[in-house]
């Protein structure tokens, strides 16, 4: 055993680390000058990022990308998240389309798109959720005939994070509507600005709107943009749903959270003494530091599963359980924490760090129920790792 | 980056594993709560040594194995799983301590006979002041000028007592804390018979004012004694942490199959959700659990600095984990669950008595809480 780096890696980490912090300095003094609106200064970001040769690092370099081993991109990624660095914009172009158009797009395809993804030319959001089609993802029913050399669109998307900045769509479409229902869908790249298309932003319950409703109204997508084969989408978005990662950048942000929660309860006076003297405050922090390295340790258990091809890894189901597990309670506690402050709201009088806790408390909501709920999370463990019956006819 | 098992790890577990199934069977310690406590016969001690089980981690010139934390783990955590009784563990720790100590003539003396199972070496830790761990010790050393000292305080808890060898029994030396082997017929010891809910044997141990001299102290080669305990008790932790992952993962995997078999209403119960959700929980507790004292077996070896906070993540996390798994085992098979027959019940025993040995829970969270003052503050 032995968690160690190469030298060659930590010689790449200490390059990329030195690059990061002059970066971020000159994109903070940018962002003070006022420069452009918050889209557009997230684009220069990740454009920054790709110049240097710092993403896509898993990607064919015939297409923009760096063929990077794993280790050096699990030192980006957790690099950047140590130095609390902006995210990239174009977070389902990189993670979502992207990796799909790599692994089932036609040549075509990759050099139309997979470039343009990483500067953040084109921006891309998920068609995938439906009102009648969330965690039973294979009953969605937006509807793609195929009319000689195009599709013809109809339905309606709903969660689509981004929708209203976003060029380009990974579109999941019913074209078979009498086969069984993993057997008649189809991956399909779509052009937002196409005529018949309509995003309305949906407000979440935390007050913001980062995803929309999407309408299709007989939207004509050239047959070329299909990726894979007609009635084959569904196996396609699977292998991108259980990409499997390693999840250590997603700790290095839970220790973040938990540094700032120790250091709250270190502040907050309660009466005669700070909140951390309380132990059932001090031990639900321990306890939740525990279950963070408990997942760091996971991540190690999986990095070195992928760099040996052995197998040997946790599912990824098990990860994202836990961590959104983590940032809710994390959350919760920070809430209680605050004591009596927790009620008071942004821009009162008395109100407490300007009423972050409680945006981090919605925003903690969120994590159990987007990219699969943690309902779908058990289910997955249930069934694929256990190997339990399936708790629902298929 | 390598964070798996080794090949010979692996070996090391599929082989303890085998060897269990064949020579040990939980219907021992069913009925060693009725009769008196189930211990290891003679004859699977001698194989058990002669496996080379009880020197894993002792260094070669004396006949060990050499091997680092994890392999040490392995075969506890097979322990575990297996229902064999405590010695195993106890006597890895004690050897382990004494290896380590830096008092050459007290190891030169007594490790090979003890590794070899001809003799037998315990650890008396705790006493009866409702705390766990060294800086609770109150048995105190008393040393003359010539270098002979005096020991007295009881002990509780210590496991394998009873016909042992040798103790090692922490005690407040005039400089600080420490070790000091006593051997089990020094005049002023005394054994009395305790028995743990599991049924496991333990033993109180009373010194009076027993006679020793310095040359008996587990002092490290640059004369800390404190240090020598306070990694062995670590140690000691880590091996119980892994025992409370192989009880753990058993029951898991009972109770799954189980979950497979069991029809009512017409179906596996464990296409219940309620059934298998429950279970899909107690497996993302078994893995956080297993992660964690990978985590703190690696920073031992290598000394890292945040090795006692890792040590007390691995034995609170996995005492609960055993503690919850158990106990969802149990009821998880209904009635059949929670009869004398099953296995369930003596799991949740064994996991019961070891959580509550060499700290809590909530004393490791209270330990790793001192760290992280430091480390946040």
């Amino acid at each position: 055993m032995d968690l160690t780096f190469s030298v060659q890696d930590e010689a790449f980490r200490a390059r990329f680390r030195a690059w990061l912090e002059e970066a971020m300095a000159e994109y903070k003094e940018v962002m003070r000058a006022g420069g452009g609106n918050p889209l557009e200064q997230s684009r220069v970001w990740q454009a920054k990022l790709y110049e240097a040769g710092y993403l896509g690092m898993a990607w064919p370099r015939a297409y923009g990308g760096q063929e990077a081993s794993l280790t050096e991109q699990v030192i980006v990624s957790e690099e950047l998240a140590r130095a609390k660095a902006p995210g990239t914009i174009n977070t389902i172009g990189l993670t979502i389309a992207g990796p799909t158009i790599v692994q089932h797009g036609t040549e075509a395809q990759k050099q139309r798109f997979l470039p343009k993804i990483l500067t953040a030319e084109e921006l891309w959001c998920q068609g995938f959720s439906e009102p009648g089609a969330g965690s039973d993802l294979p009953a969605l029913r937006t509807r793609a005939e195929l009319k000689d050399d195009h599709f013809v669109v109809n339905g309606q998307k709903v969660w689509t994070s981004g929708a209203f900045f976003s060029n380009w769509c990974a579109l999941l479409v019913r074209t078979d509507p009498s086969a069984p229902k993993r057997k008649g869908i189809t991956y399909l790249l779509c052009d937002m600005k196409s005529p018949g298309i309509e995003v309305r932003p949906l407000r979440n319950a935390g007050g913001g709107s980062h995803f929309c409703e999407v309408f299709f109204d007989d939207v004509k997508i050239p047959r070329e943009n299909m990726v894979g084969e007609l009635h084959g989408g569904w196996q396609i978005a699977r292998s991108t749903l259980e990409h499997e990662r390693s999840g250590l950048s997603g700790v290095i942000a839970l220790e973040g959270n938990l540094e700032r929660l120790w250091q709250l309860a270190s502040t907050i006076q309660r009466g005669d003494h700070k909140a951390i003297d309380e132990v059932m405050v001090r031990h639900q922090l321990v306890q939740m530091w525990f279950e963070k390295e408990g997942l760091r340790y996971l991540g190690f258990r999986n990095l070195s599963a992928q760099i040996s091809g052995s197998g040997a890894g946790v599912s990824g189901s098990l990860g994202k359980l836990v961590n959104s597990q983590l940032r809710q309670k994390m959350a919760s506690l920070g809430l209680e924490i605050a004591g009596p402050l927790a009620s008071v709201a942004k821009k009162s009088p008395h109100v407490l760090d300007r009423g972050r806790w409680q945006a981090g408390y919605f925003d903690a909501l969120g994590y159990s129920i987007g990219g699969g709920t943690s309902e779908i999370m058990h289910n997955a463990i249930a069934e694929g790792v256990l190997g339990l019956p399936h708790s629902a006819d298929q | 980056m390598d964070f798996e098992l080794s090949e010979e790890q692996n070996l090391i577990r599929d082989v303890a594993a085998r060897f269990l199934e064949d020579n040990w069977s939980s219907d021992i310690r069913r009925k060693g709560l009725d009769e008196p406590p189930a211990t290891i016969p003679s004859e699977l001690w001698s194989e058990i040594a002669a496996m080379g089980w009880l020197g894993i981690s002792v260094g070669e010139d004396v006949g060990g194995g050499a091997q680092d934390m994890l392999s040490a783990a392995i075969l506890a955590e097979a322990a575990g799983a297996a229902l064999l009784p405590g010695p195993l563990i106890s006597t890895m720790a004690a050897v382990t301590a004494l290896d380590r100590s830096g008092n050459q003539s007290l190891r030169n003396a007594h490790i090979r006979a003890l590794i070899q199972g001809d003799k037998r070496a315990t650890l008396a830790v705790e006493e009866a002041n409702g705390c766990w761990g060294p800086d609770r010790v109150e048995a105190r050393a008393v040393l003359a000028s010539d270098g002979s000292g005096t020991l007295t305080g009881t002990k509780i808890l210590v496991p394998d007592g009873d016909g042992a060898d040798l103790f090692l029994v922490a005690a407040r030396l005039p400089d600080g804390l420490g070790l000091i082997a006593i051997a089990g017929d020094a005049p002023g010891l005394s054994v009395t018979p305790m028995r743990r809910m599991d049924g496991q044997a333990v033993v109180e141990v009373q010194l009076d004012g027993v006679p020793f001299d310095e040359n008996a102290i587990l002092a490290s080669t640059d004369g800390d004694a404190e240090r020598v305990l306070r990694e062995a008790y670590d140690f000691w932790s880590v091996l119980l942490a892994a025992d409370l992952l192989g009880i753990s993962s058993a029951v898991l995997e009972i109770t799954t199959e189980y979950a497979k078999e069991r029809v009512q209403f017409g179906r596996p119960i464990g296409s219940f959700q309620a059934v298998s959700h429950k279970l899909a929980d107690n497996l993302v507790d078994v893995e956080i659990g297993r992660s964690l004292l990978y985590g703190a077996c690696l920073a031992l070896d290598e000394e890292a600095p945040d090795r006692e906070v890792l040590v007390s993540a691995a034995k609170a996390y996995l005492s609960d984990t055993a503690v919850s798994v158990s106990e969802s085992g149990l009821q998880l098979h209904g009635g059949i669950g929670y009869t004398w027959e099953l296995d369930i019940h003596l799991y949740l025993r064994q996991a019961r008595c070891n959580a509550a040995s060499l700290g809590d829970a909530a004393h490791h969270r209270e330990r790793a809480a001192t760290y992280l003052a430091d480390s946040f503050g």
